[in-house]
């Protein structure tokens, strides 16, 4: 039933963004995160991508995370001669996290599960509907 | 003067329908309606099977709520419409019980 199977659908979506949520919070996390010893890489971004999948048990397009990989832009440097991650010449590599960035793939990541779930929301209404013509 | 409205059953129907009733035929579709109510309960049950199974893993902390939320709306729609037919079907039977004969 196409009802039914947009309730997967939707949740497939639903699942999708929550990982990607994840993903973001480990970078907002993370935006500070500096390397350990002298010179060494700090905190890496990571991304996320997305694919669609036929599900064939339902036999309809879902969506999954195809991969969490990482951002490799440059780090952007900062001079900090007392942080322990600073190299020879006193600068210190930080995470090449932008945290605006962060917040608009959130709004982006919320937006997007709001309506998945609206999806869900519709497609139950409707069942619920039709159902309610057999009382 | 009012009259009164009277049922004309002729004999030869009447012997066709005794007849008919017994040789145990059954309706064209009498078997068919109990094995497709049986299977859509057995659905039922399968699917508040399922939905009580991925409650049951999300509480101990595995699989995702997503889950829970599409399993449990499956089995709520199911169980709608299973006690929706019910009705209905109660309702005919009462229908014909209550039918002056």
């Amino acid at each position: 039933m196409d009802l039914d199977k947009a309730l997967d659908i939707a949740a497939s979506g639903m699942d999708a963004q929550t990982t990607r949520l994840r993903v973001i919070a480990e970078n907002l996390a993370n935006q500070d995160s500096t390397g350990s010893t002298a010179g060494a890489d700090p905190y890496r971004r990571k991304t996320i991508t997305f694919e669609n999948r036929l599900d064939q048990q339902i036999g309809a397009d879902t969506v999954r995370v195809k991969q969490v990989g990482r951002d490799a832009s440059e780090f952007p440097q900062r001079y900090d001669p007392s942080n322990p991650a600073a190299n020879s010449a006193g600068y210190v590599k930080l995470p090449n996290v932008n945290s605006m960035a962060e917040m608009m793939d959130m709004r982006e990541a919320e937006r997007s599960y709001n309506a998945n779930l609206a999806v869900m929301q519709t497609s139950r209404g409707m069942l619920t509907r039709t159902i309610g013509l057999l009382k | 003067m009012s009259t009164i409205p009277t049922i004309v059953v002729t004999p030869a129907a009447a012997a066709d329908a005794y007849g008919r009733v017994d040789r145990g035929e059954q309706g064209s579709s009498g078997g068919d309606f109990g094995a497709t109510l049986q299977r859509a309960l057995q659905g039922a049950v399968d699917s508040f099977h399922a939905a009580d199974a991925k409650t049951v893993e999300a509480l101990n902390g595995g699989g995702n709520l997503t889950d829970v939320v599409t399993a449990l709306s499956r089995a709520e729609l199911t169980l709608q419409t299973a006690t929706a037919v019910r009705d209905r079907v109660v309702q005919a039977y009462q229908d014909i019980i209550k039918m002056p004969i």
